[in-house]
């Protein structure tokens, strides 16, 4: 019985099997760290906090994290490993899922913004990531572990930076107390974007190294 | 004969082949996917996995789709309604008998 239900999870471990998956996540994440800090040294009138270059760089992102991996896919993954279509049922829960997520995760940036508890609640919402990574990526490589450690490390040692030290970063006073949460924010997605990232590249290199280019015949 | 005995006897001799069964259980967690997945996952050489598609074909439990990927060709498998109420009533037969 235990045979089948591993069998049964194969197909989901198989969706990251060639590192796409966290390589899409350590983009995203140094996507996002990349624009605050931007806006974070950038003057308060700068084309950084206009909300046309929020929607097209935000917009460029999502196209390039959707569209990417799947041409990536496409030309290494199915050729060399198969193709797999997953199924669309359930979607529903996850959507609702994520929407509670995203507001508890608002209501604990709000409260934290108004307690100047910014640095900590930081921390403790990308805590929240080394499960995540764990549940999602860690299943099917054992030193995949050590990254969610390390991810959870990263939060704990980016809690304990001062606050005055990332508001020391930017010359404009108006934007202090915007830095004081968003500086932290950053730090968070650099250091898991960088860490999801080099896991990414790791199992893309393991996977084109154990695996064989395809040969022209039918599949 | 006791209710265990009696579904163990009972099990789908067509899904209970340890191959295809592999294949089922796999074709059951998605959509479709291609022989070569099929191949990659299972271990099996391309004859044994094409015979136990067929018989599962036959069964009218896998449905079998040629296309094209590009120019090279590619053959798309997904469980039918039959396969899926097959694999599940399989599946709770099995977890009864033991």
């Amino acid at each position: 019985m235990e045979q089948i239900d591993n069998m049964l999870a194969r197909p989901k471990r198989y969706a990251n099997i060639d590192g796409l998956g966290e390589l899409t996540a350590g983009i995203m994440c140094l996507g996002f760290a990349f624009f605050q800090w931007e806006q974070i040294r950038s003057p308060a009138g700068a084309v950084w906090h206009s909300m046309y270059l929020f929607a097209i760089y935000f917009g460029a992102l999502i196209a390039a994290l959707h569209y990417g991996p799947r041409a990536i896919k496409s030309r290494i993954t199915y050729p060399r490993t198969g193709f797999v279509e997953y199924r669309k049922r359930g979607r529903l829960w996850l959507s609702v899922a994520s929407g509670a997520l995203a507001a508890a995760v608002s209501v604990l940036i709000w409260i934290a913004v108004r307690h100047h508890w910014d640095m900590q609640m930081g921390a403790l919402i990308f805590l929240g990531i080394a499960p995540a990574y764990a549940y999602r990526f860690a299943k099917t490589a054992r030193w995949k572990w050590a990254v969610a450690a390390a991810i959870a490390v990263s939060s704990l040692a980016i809690a304990f930076i001062s606050p005055d030290s990332l508001v020391d970063l930017t010359g404009d006073a108006r934007l202090k107390p915007f830095v004081r949460f968003a500086g932290s924010e950053m730090l968070n997605l650099a250091a898991v974007g960088v860490l999801t990232l080099i896991s990414g590249a790791i199992s893309l290199w393991l996977y084109l190294r154990h695996t064989q280019p395809p040969v022209q015949e039918a599949q | 004969m006791n209710p265990q005995m009696r579904g163990i006897a009972e099990l789908d001799r067509v899904i209970h082949e340890p191959g295809r069964l592999m294949i089922a259980a796999l074709l059951y967690a998605v959509e479709k996917a291609d022989f070569l997945y099929l191949l990659h996952e299972t271990g099996m050489n391309k004859g044994t996995l094409s015979s136990h598609i067929s018989r599962l074909e036959t069964a009218g439990y896998v449905a079998v789709e040629k296309t094209y990927r590009g120019k090279i060709p590619q053959t798309l498998l997904s469980l039918t309604e039959t396969g899926r109420e097959a694999f599940k009533r399989y599946r709770k037969s099995l977890k009864e008998a033991l």
